[in-house]
């Protein structure tokens, strides 16, 4: 297909060293007449400043509420091919294990049906497909459905659970973040195709503190894998590591956030009580350090991107839970949360900004949870909780329990 | 309540709100159910199964998801007229 427009502005941002998104459109314009349109339209925008693309609306899949989401230009007369050019997303595989006959096949799919464009993978973890018409919505969904994949979630629905490569090939996953995050997008299938919550919800699972899914960022429920004990030593590997060139005291010991470690050139050694588990001297010194064998996740709530207000990060609501097949404590939990903030939340607000405007306490009661220090979220910030007379005494009573049953509560 | 009055009233819910007030599923259920009486749950199944048929469908504005009354221009950009 011949060049269609000329994008000198465009142009700029092929310079660099950097992979190009634009070079990407180029390549697909060379083919597909969606993907010019889309070149020239955006080379339109950065020219007068402008957004022409209109956002949202009924488009769907039939029955579903999520999963499309609908884009048409302001300008058919001018870029008629991208008059229509809706995004689809699907649930991508938990972790993000392709096969190459799997992502050949997507491939396949969008270039007969959309402008070749993809985004792999969106912030929420989706499969990003890029400009389609509403006509091709449901040959594409057929053409998914029919080989086993399902729509991603969008709207005020629950989105699509995402989590880190986990067990499957990091040595430092504490918890099965794969299987954790399948059971839960399982689990909430109906919540993620039928929007019906006041906003969006995300569960982000991580294998441990490193949190590549970036949970404790971008999730409304954050499951992340800790453990409970003393980090492992093997002092002959911590040798091994100085002997061959790890500054132990400058890049392990200074750089642990809570000061818990000390080195004398011989032995390392950890004050584990007022280790914080964030996996900084694990992950630098793998073969010298191990978590605790006592495994499980922290669950924190509330963080979001700025959209409507702020952005927030998460904060410690269950300090530790064991989290093994099948889940039912997760499931549970996550249940009560999401019945607190359906009942209470104005439309467009998040769990973790109803938290801040109704209370820790209104939070923590309904979903069953006990005060405990971890939390309060920064030193001197009001933890949101007036205690109550009986408040102390049900807390001990929850303790003894544990202690007798070696069961944990929350 | 037969379901058949059930899915008019229904309809008569989101063209009475409609250029108005975006509905949610929820709020679709829990105005039928106080209108009719039927339990707010028979109402969600029988708005679900006009959902699955492709005479009511979900929408989408500024974030937040709502029930439409789809318009014969969208029924016809998806085939369906
Ligand atoms: S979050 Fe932790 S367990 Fe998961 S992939 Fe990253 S480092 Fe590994
Ligand atoms: S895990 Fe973090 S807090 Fe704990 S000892 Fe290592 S560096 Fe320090």
């Amino acid at each position: 297909m011949p060049k269609k427009y000329d994008t000198p502005l465009l142009n700029e941002l092929e310079k660099g060293p950097w992979p190009s998104f634009v070079t990407e459109i180029k390549k697909a314009a060379a083919w597909n007449k969606m993907a010019a349109d889309e070149l020239g339209q955006l080379e339109k925008s950065y020219r007068t400043r402008l957004v022409y693309w209109k956002h949202g609306g009924i488009v769907g899949v039939r029955g579903y509420g999520g999963g499309i989401i609908g884009r048409y230009s302001e300008l058919p007369d001018e870029f008629p091919e991208v008059a229509h050019f809706h995004t689809v997303r699907i649930n991508q595989p938990t972790g993000w294990f392709y096969s190459t006959d799997a992502l050949r096949m997507t491939c396949d799919i969008w270039d007969k049906y959309g402008s070749g464009l993809t985004n792999m993978h969106g912030s929420t973890g989706d499969m990003v497909l890029l400009g389609t018409r509403t006509e091709s919505l449901e040959p594409i969904f057929a053409e998914f459905s029919s080989r086993g994949w399902d729509l991603g979630g969008s709207g005020s629905a629950m989105r699509t659970p995402s989590a880190c490569i986990g067990q499957a090939r990091c040595e430092w996953a504490n918890i099965d973040s794969l299987d954790i995050c399948n059971e839960m997008t399982q689990e909430f299938q109906d919540e993620m195709h039928r929007p019906a919550f006041p906003y969006k919800f995300k569960i982000k699972v991580s294998g441990c503190a490193c949190d590549c899914v970036a949970a404790i960022a971008r999730a409304d429920c954050s499951i992340i894998g800790t453990w409970k004990g003393d980090i492992k030593i093997d002092q002959d590997a911590v040798k091994w590591y100085a002997k061959n060139g790890t500054d132990i005291q400058n890049w392990i010991v200074d750089m642990c956030p809570t000061k818990c470690m000390s080195y004398d050139g011989k032995e390392l050694k950890i004050d584990n009580k007022n280790c914080n588990r964030c996996m900084h001297c694990i992950s630098k010194m793998t073969k010298a350090l191990k978590a605790g064998d006592e495994k499980g996740a922290t669950i924190c709530i509330g963080s979001k991107a700025p959209i409507v207000v702020g952005s927030l990060l998460s904060w410690v609501i269950v300090p530790f839970i064991k989290v093994e097949p099948p889940y039912d404590n997760l499931r549970a939990l996550i249940r009560k949360m999401i019945e607190w903030w359906d009942e209470y939340a104005k439309p467009r607000e998040r769990i973790g900004e109803l938290i801040e405007s109704k209370g820790m306490r209104s939070f923590l009661e309904y979903i069953g949870v006990p005060p405990v220090p971890q939390q309060i979220k920064e030193p001197r910030k009001d933890p949101f909780w007036f205690f109550h007379g009986d408040d102390i005494e049900n807390i001990k009573k929850l303790e003894a329990e544990e202690k007798k049953t070696g069961k944990y509560k929350f | 309540m037969e379901v058949e009055e059930i899915k008019k009233k229904i309809f008569e819910v989101l063209e009475k709100a409609k250029g108005k007030k975006k509905l949610k599923e929820k709020d679709v259920c829990r105005i039928v159910s106080e209108e009719t009486g039927v339990d707010k749950e028979e109402v969600k199944r029988i708005l679900r199964s006009i959902i699955d048929e492709g005479k009511l469908c979900y929408s989408y504005s500024g974030g937040a998801s709502s029930v439409e009354i789809p318009s014969e221009e969208y029924l016809k950009e998806k085939g369906m007229l």
